[in-house]
């Protein structure tokens, strides 16, 4: 069996990193002596998994863990018990559990949904998000992570089709869905810099407060559908 | 929860976690849960300072006492204190985001003289007053603790008062004074406290104290100019660990620290008696835990934190009496976990490689030996009680068991030195080298020769020498590197300027306040991270403060000289140590009193402890 399970990432520790986040998710685990499965070898390593990274400085209303397990467990005491060892920043919402053989959350989830809200200097905004959704291509440089100076041009209409937005007292408040795809995805700081830079909307990022607020799995149409609790 | 940092600072820094908290077992308290709060701040980084189990043990301590909360506080790294200075930010608690000024008392602990300017700076960061007579009664108390409090000489002036020795009952004691004092209104405002305090044993007030210097620049006198402080402040000491609370509980944080993994205290304390070593020298007696107890603990850490591996620690493990059978329960018991079990140090002899075949099953990743000086001579001079023999079979042990890295420890400087000790540190780790070859029958054994450059500290048998100057360790570093130019044979060695500074505050006296205060104005802070070090700075700082390096640190001391800690008792009498520095001169060993005859140092009659070992106690028993 596997254990999914939906969790947070709060505003108190969203300046950890991916690594951190995992690292505490697996030690919470041991913590709460579920009856995960190991890796065989000299160096077991706990299986589970997470549906898709967060970057540091994102907080999130919707992240989704799995854990093999190596005994079958009753769902409700093992939330508790894992509630109970995860620190204050943490929050189990809810479950899920499905057979070894279903596909791995990972390679299950299609897309991410976010909230931001942005500082912004006074201008016409719904011109400039408007400008985006009737665009019909935007490219992007996106910096490779593994070589400096290095970048690959991306279709960001592939990932994000359209944006929503309202404007309150100098501070912007964007939603939208960023498509996961395969070959990659992009990252919500990156989709405020395509705005600011190629649209003209004078965010002041290094204050975006992003929030992610779903993960989401798509059917045979391509509508959106939630990663718990959708399997036959 | 603290969350005071904006999010456009915290995402302009580097590793932001270790300014956020909320880490897994921290603790926070309600105002209401409060009647007096501590800071336990570690005048270092994050990674640095959560890895210091004398703080685990503090916060658990105290924590645990109603009414009492004790917080933590890590230095910021410089990009961090960049952004906090220019957006008027102070420096604030991990738990409540209080900021250091708010707090009853802030507590630092002294681990190494290079921090000292970041005391300065943490205090300056948190809003205090730098020097202890300028605070006023909305102050905290700052407070000191730590090894380097058997000199708490040079920060006399920046700290209210110094706890000596083990904390576990002390802090405590001082925490119900505060309470009293509180309940009764705070009467006589903060000298009155003090006047308290300096009559709990272990606390040396230093403003109480009045130093008197000859001509010659020593010190003539230490006097009382309260007649309520003690002529002589003699360390804390807790005579059987089974008395005290071991954290099960520790925090569990989200970053990588520098020690992520369980601590397991085995014991405190050791007697070998190695003449350079300070540590060695202050936290006599030997006191085990019980092998038992210890069993009992690891499964309640392992169960708490979560961790993969869990690390016995202590002066020197190996001397564990039952470490053998502990080890072989310690993995049985922690399997289904897959907890692995560590050693952080191996001494010099097979038993320690079996051992650590035990350990490390898999990871053949290298072993450390410490043999510390070259030649017998110099081994013998610093009491080291190792032979080229135990060496060999050491690493005999190792490379017959598959391993083929080595990293030998050693330090150059020592008293008595000469260029033949220098130049057998070379030849010894040639021999080790051949030795692989000799074992396994081909070559390619990779020696690491890693020399650091000693510094002679307070209360050990080398108080009286004079350190190298630069130019000799300098000279004496290239000696080696010429003689160690092998094929996979490795040097590694420092620039020793750091080490001159180190020297000048390890013996240093009151004056040197003035110092340090010019070095941190000048802009000295992490000392310690090689990066920041600036010599020239300390120079022109102990030029300005009108202070001669030589005179600290370089300079051969009389027998009869009247140090500057003398007031300050780890109980290790003088002549004792005297006597061990003759034998030193002479080459002359003296054995762990320990297993062997008792070395007279004075600690057990004057604490009224005794060594506790638990292969011998089970032995008594079994006779009985």
């Amino acid at each position: 069996m596997k254990l999914r399970i939906k969790i947070t990432k709060d505003d108190s520790i969203r300046f950890i990193s991916h690594l951190e986040y995992i690292r505490t998710i697996e030690r919470a685990i041991r913590r709460a002596k579920l009856p995960a499965a190991y890796s065989e070898g000299f160096n077991p390593h706990l299986k589970f998994s997470l549906a898709s990274a967060l970057g540091v400085g994102v907080a999130s209303k919707a992240e989704f863990v799995e854990v093999e397990l190596a005994e079958a467990v009753e769902l409700k005491s093992a939330l508790q018990a894992l509630q109970a060892s995860l620190p204050r920043g943490i929050g189990v919402l809810e479950a899920d559990l499905v057979t070894k053989k279903t596909g791995k959350l990972m390679a299950l989830t299609r897309g991410a949904s976010y909230l931001i809200k942005v500082p912004c200097l006074a201008c016409d905004w719904q011109s400039a998000l408007d400008e985006y959704n009737n665009a019909a291509s935007i490219i992007f440089a996106k910096a490779l992570p593994k070589e400096k100076y290095k970048t690959k041009d991306i279709e960001v209409k592939h990932f994000v089709p359209k944006i929503t937005g309202s404007y309150e007292e100098g501070i912007i408040e964007l939603s939208f869905d960023c498509a996961i795809t395969p070959t990659g995805s992009m990252k919500a700081i990156e989709v405020l810099q395509v705005l600011q830079k190629q649209l003209g909307l004078p965010l002041v990022l290094e204050k975006a407060d992003i929030l992610r607020t779903d993960l989401y799995t798509t059917d045979e149409q391509g509508k959106k559908q939630p990663l718990l609790n959708n399997h036959d | 929860m603290n969350n005071k940092f904006p999010i456009d600072i915290l995402s302009q820094v580097k590793k932001p976690a270790r300014y956020t908290g909320g880490e897994f077992g921290s603790i926070i308290k309600t105002a209401a849960e409060t009647e007096v709060s501590i800071a336990l701040a570690f005048p270092d980084i994050y990674e640095v300072g959560m890895s210091y189990l004398g703080f685990k043990i503090l916060y658990h301590i105290l924590n645990k006492e109603p009414g009492v909360a004790a917080e933590r506080v890590y230095a910021p790294w410089v990009d961090m204190e960049e952004q906090m200075r220019t957006h008027n930010l102070p420096l604030w608690s991990q738990e409540t985001a209080k900021v250091l000024c708010d707090f009853d008392f802030v507590g630092f602990t002294l681990q190494y003289e290079l921090s000292y300017t970041n005391i300065l700076n943490m205090l300056d960061l948190g809003r205090i007053s730098l020097y202890a007579e300028c605070r006023n009664e909305e102050e905290p108390f700052v407070i000191a603790g730590g090894p380097c409090v058997y000199n708490p000489e040079p920060l006399a002036d920046f700290v209210d008062f110094f706890v000596i020795g083990e904390g576990e009952e002390v802090m405590i004691e001082l925490m119900q004074a505060y309470k009293a004092w509180q309940k009764a209104g705070k009467i006589g405002g903060r000298k009155s406290f003090l006047e308290r305090v300096a009559q709990i044993k272990g606390i040396y007030v230093p403003s109480f104290y009045q130093v008197e210097y000859l001509k010659s620049g020593e010190v003539a006198q230490v006097t009382t100019s309260n007649k309520l402080a003690p002529a002589v402040v003699t360390k804390r000491v807790i005579k059987d660990l089974a008395s005290i609370s071991f954290p099960t509980k520790p925090i569990v944080p989200f970053g990588s620290i520098v020690h992520d993994r369980i601590m397991l205290e085995v014991f405190r304390g050791c007697t070998r008696g190695c003449r350079f070593c300070h540590a060695g020298m202050v936290y006599r007696p030997v006191r085990e835990r019980n092998p038992q107890l210890l069993k009992q603990l690891a499964r309640e850490l392992a169960d708490h934190t979560g961790y993969n591996e869990i690390s016995l620690v202590s002066l020197s493990t190996a001397d564990y009496s039952c470490l053998a059978p502990l080890i072989r329960e310690l993995i049985t018991e922690l399997k289904e976990e897959k907890v692995s079990v560590s050693l952080p140090s191996l001494r010099v002899d097979s038993f320690s490689v079996d051992l650590a075949k035990e350990v490390q099953a898999v990871r053949k990743s290298g072993l450390t030996f410490a043999p510390e000086a070259g030649s017998q001579r110099m081994r013998d001079v610093i009491n080291k009680g190792v032979t080229e023999q135990d060496l060999m079979d050491a690493v005999t042990a190792a490379f017959a068991s598959g391993w083929s890295t080595v990293k030998l420890y050693f330090m150059i400087g020592l008293p008595g030195e000469t260029d033949e000790d220098i130049l057998a540190i070379a030849d010894l780790a040639k021999k080790v080298q051949y030795k692989y070859k000799e074992v396994t029958g081909k070559g390619g054994a990779k020696v690491t020769v890693s020399v650091s450059s000693f510094v002679p500290k307070p209360y050990t048998p080398f108080q009286w020498s004079p350190q190298d100057t630069i130019d000799e360790i300098r000279r004496k570093q290239f000696l080696l590197k010429d003689a160690l130019k092998v094929k996979n044979i490795t040097y590694q060695y420092h620039d020793s300027v750091t080490s001159v500074i180190e020297g000048v505050f390890a013996r240093g006296d009151r004056r040197l306040g003035k110092a340090l205060y010019l070095a941190w104005q000048s802009g000295a802070k992490f000392d310690g991270w090689s990066e920041h070090f600036s010599y020239e700075r300390w120079l022109n700082a102990l030029d300005a403060a009108g202070l001669a390096k030589e005179f600290y640190a370089n300079r051969q001391r009389g027998e009869q000289e009247h140090f500057p800690w003398e007031h300050i008792q780890p109980a290790v009498n003088r002549a004792f140590l005297w006597r061990e520095y003759q034998k030193a001169l002479q080459a002359e060993l003296t054995e762990d009193c320990r297993h062997g005859a008792c070395s007279g140092c004075g600690v057990c009659p004057e604490l009224q402890v005794e060594t506790i070992d638990w292969k011998e106690q089970g032995n008594h028993e079994a006779e009985n």
